[in-house]
This record gives C-alpha cells, sequence and structure tokens, in this order.
C-alpha cells in the first residue's frame, strides 16, 4: 500500500524516461527508503545529495522486514499460541525432544531461506545468520504472547516457562520467514529480482522438496497437537482411511497440474504423464514424512500398536499435502 | 568467504537472536542432562481456612516433587471430627508439571478449625 502511494505522488514519468535507470532510480532514492547499499550506490550519481542517507535507507529497509516478518509470524502462528494442547505440549514432552524440534526447525529455516527466501543470492552464511534471527525474534514474540494470555508467569519453574515458549517459537520462527519473503509488497526491488534470477533461482528438485516439507509443516502443524486427529486416527475405519490418502493424492494432482495454480506452470515445464506422476507421488511422501515427524515430536506415537501410528499419519497426510502442493506454490517468491 | 554486508540494525538482531537460540539450547541441554527419571511426586498443602457467605473455603498447594508431569491429579480433603469424616470436599487438577505447583480450594459447611483437615492424592494420569 505504501509503494503505491509513493508511486502515485510521483509525477508520472514520460514513457521514453521512464525505463531509463536514473529517473527510476531517483524516484526510488527520493520516496522509497528501502534500497540495499549497492543500489543505492550504484543510483547516486543523479541524485547525489541522497547517498549519504544510504545506511539510513538500509535501516529503513531494515526495519521493515523485520515489521513484515513479526506480522508474518504471528499471522502464521497465532492460532497455534492460541492452542491448549501447545501448552500442555511445553510441559509435557522432554527436553531432548524440544532440542530435536529446535535443530529440526533451524533446518527448515536453513532450507526455506535457501531456495524461497528474501534475499535471492544469498550465501549459506547469510541463509544461517537469518535464520538465527528468525529464531530469535520467534523466541521474543512468543514470550510476549505467551505472557499477555497469562501462559507464563514468574512463580512457575523455568523447565515449563522455557519449554512452553521454545515450542510455541518455533512455529512463529517458520511464520517470520516466510513473512518476510512473502508479504513484502510489489516492491520494485522483487520485480528486479525477478528479472534478474528467474533462471537461477529455479530451484532444484532439493528445493523443491524443502520447500514442500515447509508448507507441509506450516500446515499440518496447526492442527498436529489437537486431540481431534490421535481421535480420528483410533476412530476412523480403514476403508475410510484408504478414501483419505486417495482423496489427498487427488487434492495433489489438482493443485500441482489442473487447477493453473499460481506458480504451477513454473514447477511443473515438463508435463509426460509419467512427471506428472512422480510430482504427486513425491509431494505426498513429502506431506507424509512430515506427518509423521510432527506426530512423532507430539508424542502421539508413543505406546501406539503400528496401525494406528500410520492411521494418524494418513489423516494428518490431508492437510500436510494441501500444504506440501498448495503451500509450496504460494511459499516460493514470485 | 565474502563477509554479509548488513547494517547496524540487522547485526544487533542478530546478535539478540544468537544470545537467544545459544541461552535456549543451553537450559535445554542442562535440562535434559540433569532430568532424574522419579515418577510423579504429588503433595498436597493446606492453607488457612477462609469465611464465605456459607461455608468455609480452604486453600489447598498441589507440588510435584518428582521429574514427570502428572495429569488429571485427584485431591480430596476430609474433615475428620471426633475421630470420624463428616465431609469431604476434592478437585482435579488438569495437569502439574514437573517441580512445580498449582492451586486449589475445597469447601466445607462446618468451620474445619473445629476438627481436623486431611489432605489425600487419590491418583493421576500419565499424559
Amino acid at each position: 500500500m505504501l509503494l503505491q502511494m509513493a508511486f502515485a505522488e510521483c509525477p508520472p514519468p514520460n514513457a521514453a524516461n521512464c525505463r531509463a535507470v536514473g529517473c527510476v532510480s531517483r524516484q526510488r532514492s527520493l520516496h522509497l527508503p528501502h534500497l540495499d547499499m549497492n543500489s543505492a550506490a550504484l543510483s547516486a550519481t543523479p541524485a547525489g545529495s541522497h547517498s549519504t542517507s544510504a545506511s539510513d535507507n538500509s535501516v529503513h529497509k531494515s526495519l521493515r522486514e523485520y515489521a513484515r516478518g513479526v506480522a508474518g509470524g504471528l499471522i502464521f502462528s497465532l492460532p497455534l499460541l492460541f492452542t491448549m494442547e501447545m501448552w500442555w505440549a511445553g510441559f509435557i514432552l522432554s527436553p531432548e525432544r524440544l532440542l530435536g524440534c529446535v535443530a529440526g526447525t533451524f533446518v527448515l529455516l536453513l532450507g526455506y531461506n535457501r531456495f524461497a527466501g528474501l534475499h535471492e543470492d544469498a550465501s549459506w552464511a547469510e541463509v544461517a545468520i537469518d535464520s538465527v534471527e528468525e529464531m530469535g525474534l520467534g523466541l521474543l514474540l512468543s514470550t510476549a504472547i505467551l505472557w499477555l494470555l497469562g501462559r507464563i508467569e514468574f512463580g512457575m519453574a523455568a523447565s515449563e516457562i522455557v519449554s512452553k515458549i521454545v515450542i510455541e517459537a518455533m512455529t512463529v520462527a517458520i511464520g517470520v520467514s516466510v513473512g518476510t519473503a512473502q508479504l513484502g509488497g510489489a516492491s520494485d526491488e522483487a520485480n528486479e529480482a525477478a528479472d534478474e534470477s528467474q533462471s537461477e533461482k529455479e530451484a532444484g528438485f532439493g528445493g523443491q522438496v524443502v520447500i514442500a516439507g515447509c508448507g507441509a509443516i506450516l500446515f499440518a502443524a496447526n492442527v498436529a497437537p489437537t486431540e481431534e486427529i490421535i481421535m480420528l486416527g483410533i476412530e476412523l475405519s480403514p476403508g475410510r482411511l484408504l478414501g483419505i490418502a486417495l482423496f489427498s493424492l487427488l487434492l495433489g494432482a489438482v493443485v500441482l497440474y489442473c487447477s493453473d495454480f499460481r506458480g504451477a506452470q513454473r514447477l511443473s515445464p515438463a508435463r509426460g504423464p509419467l512427471s506428472i506422476v512422480s510430482g504427486i507421488v513425491v509431494t505426498y511422501a513429502v506431506a507424509l514424512l512430515s506427518a509423521a515427524a510432527i506426530l512423532w515430536f507430539f508424542g502421539r506415537f508413543d505406546g501406539m500398536h503400528i496401525s494406528k501410528i500410520v492411521a494418524q499419519t494418513v489423516v494428518l497426510g490431508l492437510p500436510a499435502t494441501l500444504g506440501a502442493s498448495a503451500g509450496r506454490l504460494l511459499l516460493q517468491r514470485q | 568467504m565474502k563477509t554479509p554486508h548488513k547494517n547496524w540494525l540487522e547485526w544487533t538482531v542478530f546478535g539478540v537472536g544468537a544470545v537467544l537460540v545459544v541461552a535456549t539450547l543451553g537450559f535445554l541441554a542442562f535440562d535434559a542432562a540433569t532430568l532424574g527419571s522419579a515418577p510423579p511426586g504429588i503433595e498436597a498443602r493446606l492453607g488457612r481456612p477462609q469465611r464465605l457467605k456459607k461455608g468455609y473455603a480452604v486453600p489447598v498447594t498441589v507440588v510435584n516433587h518428582g521429574d514427570a508431569t502428572a495429569e488429571g491429579v485427584a485431591i480430596e480433603v476430609t474433615l475428620q471430627r471426633r475421630g470420624r469424616a463428616t465431609q469431604s470436599g476434592e478437585f482435579e487438577v488438569a495437569f502439574l508439571p514437573r517441580q512445580s505447583k498449582r492451586e486449589g480450594w475445597v469447601v466445607f459447611d462446618a468451620d474445619p478449625q473445629a476438627g481436623r483437615l486431611e489432605a489425600r492424592v487419590k491418583g493421576f494420569e500419565a499424559p
């Protein structure tokens, strides 16, 4: 919104000059203080007096990114911050499992930032720094919200407080990461980047799997800790479970290949029947694996018979498939 | 390896984030290393009875000294007069985490100070 308003204030540049670097970049340095240092330095020539504000600009830009991150973190994790099973998990789960959760989340953040993150050509060092920042923001945000909700108090045992914060902070961190990358307006920076890196940005097979996993976890985590999954897993007949599995596969196929979903074209250029089938199978496999990982983490497999383990995984596999297919397409930078 | 170019704000956020993450990991690792395997050890402590409009309320603090969380902890408090249980009150604590305490109340018609109160943990579930 802000960006569009800023543009609206500019006098309409005449068509011939509009594409010229000087004109466009001067407008930007006057009205849109969110360039990174490099491009600010490049564009400094026509508006030399503004070059001193380059570092201000970059701080401004970072602030905006953090604001987007905070909003995104809350959008994706607020349902979980308001879920009792999550608070209970905070004191039921062992510290080892929580450590595993932190490690797993960090890997997901690394993967997401690397393949779909805001900074297109980021090195692994930058990706790691971004991931640590997002985790820190996640911890701070979840502490604040849990305190506001009265879920953590000063008299509580330290282990209870820390566990509750950690378990909530992990989804917040993923939300922060996605929010920072996704919620930005149609900024010129993104357009530029899209032009430049259309080709190099095509995440390969590994990247697609990572982003699909992110989407699956982001979607499935919202329902995974609830009692409903365990209830469904126990009550549903094998026939219905098979139905759910087939419906999940169909859903994946529709989203990825039939619905003209945003970004679907780019992801599945080869349209042979074999590649379609393999795409759907891989998506569903990622969804099932993610679902099983989350369920195991919440202790839903403890003491369960193998048939109930599979049943719960298939039930949670439905939202996870939606995340791995639709979520994956939405999580990609366009 | 090229140094990532970042401004002071980003370095600050990174610094705070790194400290938080390391502290969290450190705490969890320490917690994991020192955590024993004692089952939930639950104790119910009675406080001073307070007069209500009708009857008397007695605060009860339920403490878990063990290393595991207890779910659905049932607490019963009986009022004994002349060696006989005259009335009892009970409540349930939904979750009692390890090394934590929760508060509850039991209510009696007669003044508990006239007799003797006895608190008992009836049972609980392993979550």
